[in-house]
């Protein structure tokens, strides 16, 4: 928490993860900086997940190099989670405890100073200040979603990791939440997830697509042609795993 | 391919050698004079007759078939101690590495472990009939040893319920590691504990006409059983190119 | 170079006792407002007792049921215990939770404790809650000619055991496909030389006897041989599992 500012937000050399002769990562690699907003489209098994998860620091990878904040996932893994969130599709939320007692919990995991403010704080952001006593049980899927993005930001993350996040939102909750993005957007940077083609470029600053653990193709924003991508993302999905 | 080899001479070798010490267990070997009767508590339903009645109950020979059986069940018992120890031990190294070769190890010196177990039982009831009367008696070894084979039991059960390969992997390593501390416990519990019922092995005082025969058929146990090692390895690897080919195949078409 | 570093330990050891207390308090919470583990747990030991009753219902007139007290009472903690440990576990892997824990940086043998002492925790209200039943039920005549100052040492020396080595092995089934079975195929047979001293330790305290105290003393040894060696096997194994 020295710096606040990262260089080089994402850095990805070589990476490889392997278990047996199934090759979940094969020699990928990317930079990322600061500020900008990854996509990153596949087939099921094509090792998005297990990409997310290694620079999460869920899962070490089998060779190769990764940093986030240019803290190395591996080595300074435990200081690494300080500086990363994740929204995913599961609300990652307790459904018997109600939403402020779901951030206070999870502020006391991440030790944050002040916790009972900064939770009134984004419960306000997310507008959910109405429902605070209410059990997350009884919430809609928007809601769930809407609270998860103030889990996520509970500990001022600069890293915020995006998996599916709008598989099963309604239309309305995808504006909301879309909103609640562009809010963000200015302070962080994205890695997300996406079977969605269309949102994924929308939101992307740079793309890519992973096929059987590789990329297959990698592209900043200005240089897709939305047409090609779709093409190349259909012709994987092709060749998806068997 | 070379280790194929090796497998099947060792497959060879140990046969022989367990064949050869049967023939000797029943030629050879000189009934043990050591500990040669047992007395029990009261009259079992057994063929055997009663030699003495004394104040803490009737004594019995030691009968022929038990002392036989004990040139099979020692040594395949002590085998499966060591083979469910080399299994824990590439548990850990694979806690250790991830790296699924030593899972597979783990995996195969465990169903090895399971097959010994399973011999060890059987031969054990012949043997518990034969000398104490009785077929089954809750007396510490015998619980422990059950309980051993319970938990490569419950290991297999755990395997065989987890779908994701590499958590299969982890699950099974520490189960494996946690369950193997019984091992020696079974093993040392005839010496903790002497009053037990379970006979102690003391190679030591035996007659050299029952050691051979003895250490002949542990060598052959043992051997048999590296040459299953073997053997369940070979398939494990030729089942992994197979697939590595497969894939190959199927990407490049 | 050392004073920061030492700071730095310090700091992260009240951190992580802020997270274990969190943790705790969180599962309390939850088990206050759904009361989930405790009542399915004190039915099923209801359930059990009934059981028992039919099963000694032949027994006759001369058979003095203090003689297998322990062993029923064991029998009941472990089966109900296998229930409420799975319990404390799918809450956590329902939505994900787990995921969420696991990312923040927590080390992983806090959520190990804070999770065994929940458990112990509960297993400790579900004893305390049966044994009066189970006296009222089956111990009513007979005096007791052992003492019972010794009975909340084994249920703690016990409950210590079940709720170490039962939540890792928890930790591992709720991931399995069938989550109960696997639970009691993995846990009974680790569970054995517990459960013997255990009950061995127990039925010194409902009988008595002679050198009753030294039994007693013995007995409680291993209790506490078992909770050292299988807790410390436990909290070095879990980092692997949860991670998995």
């Amino acid at each position: 928490m020295a710096d606040n500012t990262c260089g080089s937000a994402v850095d990805v050399r070589g990476l490889t993860r392997t278990f047996g002769t199934r090759k979940a990562l094969d020699d990928v690699s990317f930079q990322l900086e600061a500020g900008s907003f990854l996509s990153i489209f596949g087939p099921n098994g094509a090792g998005k997940t297990t990409l997310v998860k290694v620079l999460t620091t869920l899962m070490t990878p089998s060779k190769g190099k990764a940093s986030v904040c240019g803290l190395d996932v591996v080595e300074d893994a435990v200081k690494l989670r300080e500086r990363i969130g994740l929204i995913s599709h599961n609300p990652l939320l307790y459904p018997d405890l109600s939403a402020e007692e779901n951030l206070m919990f999870f502020a006391e995991m991440y030790c944050i100073s002040k916790p009972t403010e900064r939770v009134r704080e984004l419960l306000t952001a997310v507008e959910l200040d109405h429902r605070r006593m209410d059990l997350v049980r009884t919430f809609s899927r928007g809601m769930l979603q809407r609270l998860s993005i103030a889990r996520s930001l509970l500990h001022r993350p600069d890293v915020l990791f995006l998996d599916e996040p709008y598989s099963g939102l309604d239309p309305h909750a995808v504006e909301i939440f879309d909103s609640l993005m562009k809010q963000i957007r200015q302070d962080h940077t994205f890695i997300m997830i996406s079977h969605d083609l269309a949102k994924g470029l929308e939101l992307c600053s740079h793309a890519l697509i992973l096929s059987r653990g590789k990329i297959v193709l990698s592209l900043p924003k200005e240089q897709i042609d939305e047409n090609e991508f779709a093409a190349t993302f259909r012709a994987t999905v092709g060749t998806g795993v068997a | 391919m070379k280790l194929v080899k090796t497998g099947i001479v060792l497959l060879v070798i140990g046969g022989l050698l367990t064949t050869a010490a049967f023939v000797m267990a029943f030629t050879t070997a000189e009934v043990q004079r050591h500990s040669s009767t047992i007395t029990l508590p009261e009259k079992p339903d057994t063929v055997f007759q009663a030699i003495a009645h004394t104040d803490d109950g009737f004594v019995y020979p030691r009968p022929w078939f038990s002392q036989k059986i004990f040139y099979f069940h020692v040594p395949v018992g002590l085998a499966s101690f060591l083979v469910f120890g080399v299994a824990a031990f590439f548990s850990i190294r694979f806690l250790m590495t991830r790296r699924r070769e030593y899972d597979t190890k783990s995996r195969i010196a465990m169903e090895t472990t399971l097959i010994f177990v399973v011999l060890t039982m059987i031969t054990g009831v012949l043997w518990t009939r034969a000398a104490w009367g009785v077929w089954w008696q809750w007396e510490p070894r015998l619980t422990t040893y059950f309980i051993m084979t319970l938990m490569i039991i419950a290991y297999f059960v755990l395997r065989n319920s987890i779908e994701d390969e590499e958590r299969r992997a982890v699950y099974a390593a520490a189960y494996s590691c946690i369950a193997v501390v019984n091992a020696p416990i079974s093993f040392a519990v005839t010496r903790l504990i002497p009053s037990a019922s379970h006979p102690v092995v003391d190679e030591g005082a035996m007659a050299i006409s029952n050691l051979i025969p003895f250490l002949v058929a542990i060598a052959g146990m043992l051997m048999v059983g590296f040459a299953i090692y073997v053997a369940r390895m070979t398939e494990e690897r030729l089942g992994e190119r197979l697939a590595a080919l497969k894939e190959k195949f199927e990407s490049g078409s | 170079m050392s004073a920061p570093n030492q700071a730095t330990a310090i700091s992260q050891r009240s951190l992580s006792w802020r997270q274990f207390k969190a943790i705790l308090r969180k599962d309390i919470v939850m088990e206050l407002r759904t009361k989930e583990m405790i009542t399915t747990m004190s039915i099923y030991s209801l359930l059990t007792m009934v059981i028992y009753q039919v099963a000694l219902s032949q027994a006759g007139t001369g058979f003095d049921p203090r003689n297998i007290a322990a062993g029923l009472l064991w029998l009941a903690f472990v089966f109900t215990s296998m229930l409420g440990l799975n319990r404390s576990l799918v809450h956590e892997k329902d939505q994900g939770c787990l995921e969420a824990l696991l990312l923040s940086p927590i080390d992983r043998p806090v959520i190990f404790f804070a999770k065994m002492v929940g458990n112990l925790i509960f297993l400790l209200i579900v004893q305390v809650l049966t044994i009066p039943v189970f006296g009222f039920l089956f111990l009513q005549q007979g005096s007791y000619a052992g003492e019972l100052w010794m009975i909340p040492l084994v249920l703690l020396g016990g409950s210590l055991g079940i709720a170490g080595v039962g939540t890792l092995l928890a930790t591992m089934s709720v991931n399995t496909k069938g989550k109960d079975f696997v639970l009691a195929v993995l846990f009974v047979p680790l569970m054995y030389p517990l459960l013997m001293a255990c009950v061995s330790a127990t039925t010194v305290a409902v009988l008595g006897g002679v050198d009753s105290e030294q039994q007693f003393w013995s007995a409680m040894g291993m209790i506490a041989i078992y909770d050292v060696v299988m807790i410390a096997a436990a909290y070095a194994l879990y980092e692997f599992v949860i991670g998995a």
